[in-house]
């Protein structure tokens, strides 16, 4: 992507709130997603949930899934107070990126979409955990929000996009590679405006615009690397993007594993078979999931604060 | 290391519906014994099989149970008959199908790119613990599918072997019932298989004329050495019943009988995790295998 193109495609992500359909409580919450999470105070967070039925319906139900550890919760307050301040702004975040998207716009199968993401944020956030990294929610983050330049595309190039996504299938290939020769650019680059934009942390802008290729990256942080990493466990283990993929992949070989090792030594000691039974093994409570909280419009009666 | 996919809470508390602690304990000393792994959603599968285990052994409750595994006078005769339980049907017909995406989509191009070069038109496929014969007939069906489209104009022959004489006795034969062939098509059935009476099929002579049936012990130096030039090995539940020494001198064997650029197939929760590391773990949509990189293959060289 040379300036100019870049330069047209931040001015049209400029205008994405227009075009989109980005619920009320998306600016307070970036400005959440700005600050340390321990400096949040749990009641705004509780407001801000409470204040969209749907976000607080669809909040329950993630707090209430066996993979966040199995809590029964009923109320809004229960449910942030279950999952952490952390863990519930991301959802929220999510949740706000599913919104922005009106209905129809979905290039991806949003269902293939959500599956992805959230069983990218939970291997990223297991990862992180397993070698040690401080930040695990932020891993969490990280791997939620990755793709997130998938959506900007359906919205402000629908057809080209389109075009890109029909490629890929037909030629079993990853979408950035079918992107780049259509769009001009890749959901990498525009995933990273919007970020930027929003004003997100660097770490999550190279996360979202640098984790199909890192080698552009003069050092690569560890939070892209996990990302990299664990972007290719899901596609390799059916929580890709919808379609068949041709893909080989040598996770020990690639410059992430070995960046990562550097910093984390810990990562030599994940036996990637195991780790990888465990991500199939849950493979279907993300799909229930995803089915259960991103399913189209289906608004609960509002639960209690 | 233990890692629990998303879990928030640690160890502490695992809401195991399958009821026992002892159980956990059982897993992570298969896993640490045999290298099969059974995730938290796979667990009731290892349940049961103990369960069937405890009543022909008396054990009253899973951690008594643990102890037969561990501290008794006939612990290993007790691990080994365990292992036999859980790998109890998984011997049918096209077991894993990712296996043979992988190795339509990938692994055949590969390899037979690097032959024709050389103006190669063989493969040697080796299935090591044949057992009953169920692998090396599927992979013949599979192949011979291939030669109707990729693999047009080449030749390949399948090596079978066990070191049971009666499996490999069943394995000539080649007489299956419906078990074994829930996964094989009507079409296939219809191509490579004949009528054996009381609703049983055997298999036709085209799929026996590609498959030699011998008898190797895996551990036999003498013998294993002499095994040389294939392409892709798989040894699907047998590395299980070794110990760490064994196994790491078997996989070195394998690295030696494959060319280079081969692949060998685990069973598919088997895991050489600190057993190898000449191997490469490559990770395919839905299975794993492992590759000998050619030599003279750069350190980062992926297939």
């Amino acid at each position: 992507m040379n300036e100019q193109q870049c330069a047209l495609l931040e001015a049209q992500i400029g205008k994405i709130e227009s075009v989109s359909t980005a619920p009320a409580i998306l600016q307070p919450l970036l400005q959440m997603l700005r600050s340390p999470a321990d400096e949040i105070r749990m009641e705004s967070v509780v407001e801000m949930v409470s204040r969209d039925s749907a976000i607080a319906a669809q909040c329950l139900r993630m707090a209430n899934s066996p993979l966040f550890g199995h809590s029964r919760v009923e109320t809004v307050r229960g449910a942030v107070m279950a999952l952490g301040i952390a863990k519930v702004r991301s959802l929220l975040f999510g949740l706000c990126m599913h919104q922005t998207i009106p209905k129809g716009k979905w290039v991806l199968d949003p269902t293939a979409f959500w599956r992805h993401s959230l069983g990218c944020a939970l291997v990223t956030q297991t990862m992180a955990r397993g070698i040690g990294y401080r930040e695990p929610e932020k891993a969490y983050l990280a791997g939620l929000i990755h793709d997130i330049g998938f959506l900007v595309n359906s919205v402000l190039y629908p057809e080209k996009f389109r075009e890109s996504f029909q490629h890929a299938v037909a030629e079993k290939c990853p979408v950035h590679v079918s992107e780049e020769p259509i769009l001009g650019f890749t959901h990498e680059d525009s995933g990273r405006i919007l970020c930027k934009r929003w004003g997100l942390p660097d770490e999550l802008l190279e996360a979202a615009g640098c984790h199909h290729r890192l080698d552009v990256l003069p050092t690569a942080g560890p939070l892209v690397c996990l990302v990299h990493l664990s972007d290719l466990l899901c596609r390799v283990r059916n929580l890709g993007y919808g379609y068949d993929e041709i893909l080989a992949v040598s996770l020990a070989q690639d410059s992430a594993w070995k960046h990562l090792l550097i910093a984390y030594p810990a990562l030599a000691e994940i036996d990637l078979v195991r780790f990888t039974l465990d991500i199939e093994g849950s493979m279907d409570e993300i799909a229930a999931l995803v089915d259960s909280v991103f399913a189209a419009d289906r608004r609960a009666v509002p639960p209690t604060r | 290391m233990a890692i629990q996919l998303g879990k928030e809470k640690s160890a502490a508390a695992p809401a195991l519906d399958v009821g026992d602690a002892a159980y956990l304990k059982i897993r992570d000393l298969i896993y640490r014994i045999s290298g099969i792994y059974h995730s938290e959603q796979k667990l009731y599968l290892l349940v049961s099989s103990c369960q069937r285990r405890m009543k022909t052994c008396d054990a009253a409750s899973p951690a008594q149970y643990l102890e037969h595994l561990t501290t008794r006078p006939n612990r290993d005769a007790e691990v080994r008959l365990l292992l036999n339980e859980i790998t109890i049907g998984e011997t049918y017909m096209f077991r894993h199908p990712a296996q043979f995406d992988a190795l339509r989509n990938v692994i055949l191009p590969q390899i037979m790119e690097g032959k024709a070069a050389l103006g190669i038109k063989r493969l040697r496929f080796w299935s090591a613990g044949c057992s009953t014969g169920e692998e090396p007939y599927t992979l013949a069906m599979f192949l011979l599918e291939e030669k109707e489209k990729r693999l047009a104009g080449w030749n390949f022959d399948i090596l079978a072997t066990d070191l049971n004489s009666n499996s490999l006795e069943a394995a000539r034969a080649g007489i299956y019932g419906e078990y074994a062939l829930r996964n094989v098509s009507e079409g296939l059935r219809q191509k490579y298989f004949k009528d054996a009476g009381s609703n049983k099929l055997e298999a036709g002579d085209r799929l026996k004329s590609h498959i030699r049936f011998d008898r190797v012990n895996l551990s036999d130096d003498s013998k294993m050495v002499f095994l040389k030039g294939i392409d892709v090995i798989f040894c699907c539940n047998v590395l299980i019943y070794f110990d760490l020494a064994s196994k790491r001198r078997v996989v070195q064997h394998f690295y030696t009988n494959l060319v280079p650029g081969g692949y060998f197939f685990l069973g598919h929760a088997e895991s050489l995790f600190h057993v190898d590391d000449t191997l490469r773990l490559i990770h395919f949509p839905g299975t794993t295998a492992y590759w000998k990189p050619p030599q003279g293959s750069a350190a980062g060289g992926t297939p």
